[in-house]
């Protein structure tokens, strides 16, 4: 087995690529713009079709649970070494838990699972969280990075994408009903092309739901535009992301030049926008200027949601004619003040009120906005005689929207079709609508047995989230620059499980949870492994990891017991520490700060604001996006450490930790220790740690609850915010 | 061309999930306190470790280890301020007489329709051993000309406010890629073990276009990013004790903390991750007291508050900003970004409105702050090791669009935007490139801003050819696949 020696051949890649990037003449550039010939082109692992690999056989198959536990077992007896043995009930309840659902398990659900004698406990387990609904919460997050999800439009001004929540909701919907993946890409692609034309009459309407996946192309950071250069832009950033997502290909870097590792020529990029000349966008709505570009209608579509939106207008509805009656009444009162003789000017106390109650009124309008039945979406321009039809795509030179070159079709990815040939595109059968059905083809050739690529990617990015590190360890980028893969038949194997599952991702967490691969120790110690494979690629042990900041937060909110468990809606806004609200908000429709329980939803409904990201969560690696993001990294900081020990947030939390232990424990203290343990670790006290603790709660050194400093400590533990 | 165009393999840089990796995460933020022990006890033949703020060697022998940049936001005149151009009062009021060839059809465009030219309001006059013309408005910076050396006529590929200031910080029009400081952190490390090696401190008024993007780390690992310094009270977020702790307890419970992980660890544990968030907290409390100490100013003389404006509040604000970069040099601070102006209204250079007035106000603002930090640092014999960068994002025009009234004001152009730098081994009293008559755009040939960049990291000490990163399967580079050092103002 070829395992991690499928390192890259750098520097003995193609020279022409190179010049290309350094030489400035557009003459030369055009001669050299000349493709990559796709002839002679053997196609090598990732591009190669799906092989029917069968696990392979191993020497001690006592430790095999399923097919994947055979190709690294396999692979670790080449190297003559064994895997670890399986974690403790204790740990596993902890690692499940956080893995499927992002939180910690209480002290009764650690208990339930220990004590289960039943020898499917575990399998029953993995199910149930499966099934938890809190399950698409973590994982919806993964796919938001992706995506590069955010609630503003970055740039100039950061203005306020008022509709981009409903595809956050979709997303962790889609998780939850374990959407196929399969039509999950086809929605997010071509969401408004999918509905069969059937006479003659008009385009039928799509469903909500699909038009809502299609914010996934709108997306990108955007500004003012700038006509064709600004088309260019926001036409080649679709055709970036949805490779690098969905293929595993980063194809931005053939904008200009033939790219330099991988067989990616820049007609194949040009080929690749093609399939979305035909993007239309609604023109913004009067007043929301340019920056956020019009909505599409998109009812509310999942159960309650319509009755939730309708009942929370109502609310907001109610308390904006309270607030503007409040703002008249004290305009009322400046004005007679005005004409009074001598004048008479507002209190500072009534100007106070005032201003809060002018900004209340921006942020209720703010709201009610985005409880519209409608989403960022796109469609298809309508041709002619209404919009312009199928406008020419051609290569641009050395991606300079002034400088067209040649007219290209649009077409598949040469490198894993072994031609550039156009794609078929199949239109209307009244050929109505010319400009209809381009972005589906690209999407059903993207879920087509004829791309091995799609399953293989998202196989290694499930992977990727379930073990802190891909099969190929840079998700985005199967290209030669990625390293190769450690295990390239398991990815084969999984991709066949993946796509022969009818594209269930939820079959996928099942088969890699049920491994006695994921269920193994990470504390294993073996000299002879760390020395060979000091990096763990080969899966040894499990790999321990920092928990990712909507993790630690919602942590701190679940043992505090102040997690407010509401699932989808509106963004919300957590309290910011050190008036840092203030210092960066752009004007009084930012972040409207929420001090109550809605603040206290899970992180994967914070507001997320592009030219800010709140600070709790950066210091533990969290971005607003601005591009599509891969991987989380796991930083150490002294920022943690001043954010989880003083800060604001972490602090009032263990007040309430401490406040819910000792309702709950009574008056011992040893007592309230066990139980502050089993609520933050999932695991009973030493008695030696027990009695360190103690020392922390003489009355005459806490200042306030005696428990309080023991709950700190307990949050800033590294066992809190590691999984092993 | 040689076939190994990157002098490292693109993945020597790359924090992939490896026992590097972990011992590199380590060190994010702020150094590397407690990280030799660690180092030393790894023995195993391990691949060698970096921190990634270790100090490393620049490329090139180089006399500037430091690099403060000052960034004026919303596009200073250009015309009203380093480029001295009589015609605009010539042609006061009337079109300029010609269209200049640029491949941006918008200035081309905007000069078609009806507009005039827009004189500027203030007098010139010639400074320094080379006579150069600096507007009455900076007389105290006039007093250094022999030591700045000027850029004219530097192009930024989109002349909205968002890209062209994302463009001039981080070198690309569009969000996501680190800031220069990040790429400067990454190829020189930080000298400083208690304090972030990249500091940022925005105008007390509010955040500049773009807010935090212009400071990002990007791509890279976030060791490299900007840390957000407020000028006064709590300098750095939660860096003041939970209301009601005193010292005392948070050492006491500090201890029980690092005797409760050091447990956890295990007898003979080995985990550079585990064991580096145990002394990032030692760090933490170090902190506490070293990062108050930084913005303490009651150690600096009134004579030297008075360098700094610090006595007259017009000037009050970004003096305060100025002696901080030159306390964050003292220490060892490798980049300090200071942003003067916040991204709309009156505090912002972007005089659409009445270019005089405005002009007026900020350069009062700036003007005594930035020749007392340049005298202070001097003075010192810092400003040798120091390299001072006065940026904005982009230039303005000569003519206003419609009429001119009583208050005109001056649109954005992107094809002329004037920076100067000072300290190291810039050449004194040097100019780069040249703007037209009526300062439209660069005559002869332009000056991109990836050639300011390629520059600036040269004179680091840092190569834009080498300073790469691997990131999403492309070899990355602050200055992309451009960028050309201007000699001229080094020497």
């Amino acid at each position: 087995m070829s395992l991690v020696q499928r390192t890259l051949p750098l520097g003995r890649t193609a020279t022409v690529a190179i010049v290309v990037c350094v030489l400035a003449s557009s003459l030369l550039a055009h001669v050299l713009l000349a493709d990559l010939p796709p002839t002679n082109h053997v196609a090598v692992w990732p591009f190669t079709p799906l092989a029917n690999i069968t696990p392979p056989q191993v020497r001690h198959a006592d430790r095999i649970s399923n097919g994947i536990d055979q190709f690294i077992q396999a692979a670790l007896e080449e190297k003559d070494l064994t895997p670890a043995p399986a974690a403790s009930a204790r740990t596993l309840v902890r690692r499940l838990y956080f893995d499927l659902i992002g939180l910690p398990p209480s002290p009764a659900e650690v208990d339930a699972f220990v004590n289960d004698p039943d020898p499917k406990a575990y399998e029953k387990l993995v199910d149930r969280l499966l099934a938890d609904s809190r399950y698409g919460e973590r994982w919806a997050r993964f796919w938001l990075d992706l995506a590069r999800y955010a609630d503003t439009a970055g740039y100039e001004g950061d203005p306020d994408l008022p509709h981009a929540w409903r595809y956050r909701d979709y997303v962790i919907d889609a998780f939850n009903q374990d959407k196929p993946y399969d039509q999950f890409v086809i929605e997010q692609i071509a969401g408004d092309e999918t509905e069969e034309i059937m006479g003659a009459g008009d385009l039928p309407s799509s469903k909500p739901e699909p038009i809502v996946a299609l914010t996934f192309l709108r997306l990108a950071p955007f500004t003012e535009p700038r006509g064709d250069a600004s088309r260019h832009e926001m036409l080649s950033e679709m055709t970036s992301t949805v490779s690098s997502v969905f293929l595993g290909l980063t194809v931005g870097c053939a904008q200009c030049h033939n790219h330099k590792y991988d067989r990616i020529p820049t007609r194949d990029f040009y080929r690749m926008k093609a399939f979305f000349s035909t993007v239309q966008l609604e023109r913004p709505l009067p007043g929301d200027g340019y920056q956020i570009g019009g909505p599409l209608p998109a009812a509310f579509y999942r159960k309650g949601e319509k009755e939730w939106a309708t009942k929370l207008t109502e609310q907001r509805n109610a308390e904006l004619g309270e607030v503007r009656s409040l703002v008249a009444a004290l305009e009322k009162i400046e004005e007679v003040g005005k004409k009074s003789e001598p004048k008479i000017s507002l209190t500072a106390e009534q100007r106070a009120q005032r201003d809060k109650a002018k900004a209340r009124v921006r942020l209720l309008e703010q709201d009610l906005k985005r409880l519209q039945p409608v989403a960022m979406s796109l469609r298809h321009s309508y041709g002619p005689p209404f919009e312009p039809g199928v406008p020419e795509t051609r290569v641009l030179i050395r991606g300079e929207w002034d400088k067209p070159d040649e007219i290209v079709e649009p077409g598949f990815p040469s490198l894993i079709t072994g031609h550039q040939d156009p794609a078929s595109i199949r239109l209307d059968p009244f050929k109505r609508w010319p400009t209809r059905s381009r972005r589906l083809a690209l999407a059903q050739w993207i879920v087509s047995t004829n791309n091995p690529m799609t399953a293989r990617v998202m196989i290694n990015r499930l992977w990727d989230w379930h073990f802190g590190r891909g099969l190929v360890a840079t998700p985005s980028d199967f290209g030669k620059l990625s390293g190769g893969a450690s295990h390239p038949e398991l990815i084969d194997w999984l991709a066949r499980q993946f796509t022969d599952s009818k594209w269930s991702i939820k079959a996928m967490h099942r088969l890699i949870l049920n491994s006695a691969t994921y269920r193994q120790s990470s504390r294993h110690r073996d000299a002879k492994a760390e020395l060979a494979d000091p990096e763990n690629v080969l899966l040894w042990r499990f790999r321990s990891r920092r928990l990712e900041a909507e993790a630690v937060r919602d942590a701190v909110l679940a043992v505090s017991g102040r997690l407010n468990p509401e699932q989808f809606g509106l963004p919300i806004f957590p309290p910011l520490p050190d008036g840092l609200a203030e210092a960066v908000k752009y004007d009084e429709s930012k972040w409207a700060t929420q001090e109550g329980p809605e603040g206290r939803k899970r992180s994967v409904y914070i507001y997320q604001q592009r030219t800010m990201t709140m600070p709790f969560m950066q210091t533990f690696d969290s971005v607003v996006c601005d591009a599509s993001r891969d991987r989380r990294q796991a930083s150490v900081t002294p920022l943690q450490a001043l954010a989880m020990y003083n800060g604001h947030f972490a602090n009032e939390e263990a007040t309430h930790f401490a406040a819910r232990v000792r309702k709950e424990a009574g008056e011992s203290s040893v007592a309230q220790i066990q139980l502050a343990f089993k609520t933050a670790l999932g695991r009973e006290p030493a008695p030696d740690e027990s009695e360190r603790m103690q020392t922390l709660m003489d009355p005459s050194t806490a200042g306030g609850d005696p428990l309080a400093p023991v709950c700190r400590v307990l949050l800033n533990a590294n066992e809190f915010v590691y999984v092993e | 061309m040689s076939s190994e165009p990157f002098r490292d393999s693109p993945r020597s840089r790359e924090y992939g999930p490896s026992r590097r990796a972990f011992l590199g995460r380590m060190f994010n933020g702020f150094g590397g306190l407690a990280l030799t022990g660690l180092l030393a006890r790894d023995a195993k033949g391990a691949p060698s470790m970096v921190d990634p703020l270790a100090v490393k060697a620049p490329t090139f022998p180089r006399k500037a280890k430091n690099c403060i940049m000052l960034f004026m936001c919303g596009g200073v005149s250009q015309v009203d301020s380093f480029e001295y151009k009589p015609k605009l009062n010539e042609f006061h009021g009337k079109r300029i007489p010609y269209i200049p060839k640029i491949a941006s059809g918008e200035l081309q465009g905007r000069l078609t329709f009806a507009h005039q030219c827009v004189g500027s309001p203030f007098k010139f006059h010639q400074h320094g051993q080379a006579g150069r013309y600096v507007s009455e408005l900076f007389p105290n910076l006039a007093r250094h000309v022999n030591d700045l050396a000027f850029i004219h006529g530097i192009q930024v590929d989109n002349q909205n406010h968002g890209p062209a200031t994302l463009h001039v910080t981080t070198g690309s029009p569009f969000p996501g890629s680190p800031s220069v400081g990040s790429w400067v952190q990454y190829g020189l490390g930080s000298a400083n073990q208690n304090l972030p090696g990249y500091v940022v401190i925005q105008d007390p008024r509010g955040a500049p276009t773009n807010g935090a993007a212009v400071w990002s780390n990007g791509y890279l690992p976030a060791a490299y990013q900007g840390t957000f310094l407020r000028p006064t009270g709590t300098p750095i977020v939660d860096l003041t004790r939970p209301a009601g702790v005193t010292a005392a307890q948070q050492r006491q419970e500090f201890d029980a903390l690092a005797w409760l992980n050091r447990r956890h660890l295990g007898p003979g544990g080995q985990d550079g991750e585990l064991e580096a968030r145990i002394s990032a907290y030692e760090l933490a409390f170090r902190m506490q007291t070293a990062a108050p100490e930084l913005v303490d100013l009651s150690d600096e003389t009134e004579e030297t508050q008075a360098l700094y404006g610090l006595d007259d509040p017009k000037t009050a604000g970004f003096g305060r900003q100025c002696l901080l970069a030159r306390r964050l040099v003292e220490r060892g601070v490798r980049h300090t970004l200071l942003v003067h102006g916040v991204q709309i209204g009156k505090d912002s250079w972007d005089d659409h409105g009445n270019v005089k007035d405005g002009m007026l106000k900020h350069s009062r603002e700036v003007d005594l702050p930035v020749a007392g930090l340049l005298a202070d640092l001097k003075r010192r014999g810092l400003l040798d090791e120091t390299l001072v960068v006065w940026a904005s994002e982009m230039g303005r025009t000569s003519f206003v669009n419609g009429n001119i009234g009583d208050k005109v004001g001056r649109d954005h152009n992107g094809h002329a935007l004037c920076m100067w730098m000072a300290g190291g081994d810039v050449k004194g009293g040097a100019t780069a490139g040249a703007t037209d008559d009526f300062s439209l755009c660069a005559v002869d040939k332009p000056i991109h801003i990836r050639d300011v960049h390629a520059t600036l990291l040269n004179l680091l000490g840092l190569d834009d050819q080498n300073l790469t990163y691997h990131y999403a399967g492309r070899i990355r580079r602050l200055t992309d696949i451009h960028g050309e050092v201007l000699k001229q103002i080094m020497t």
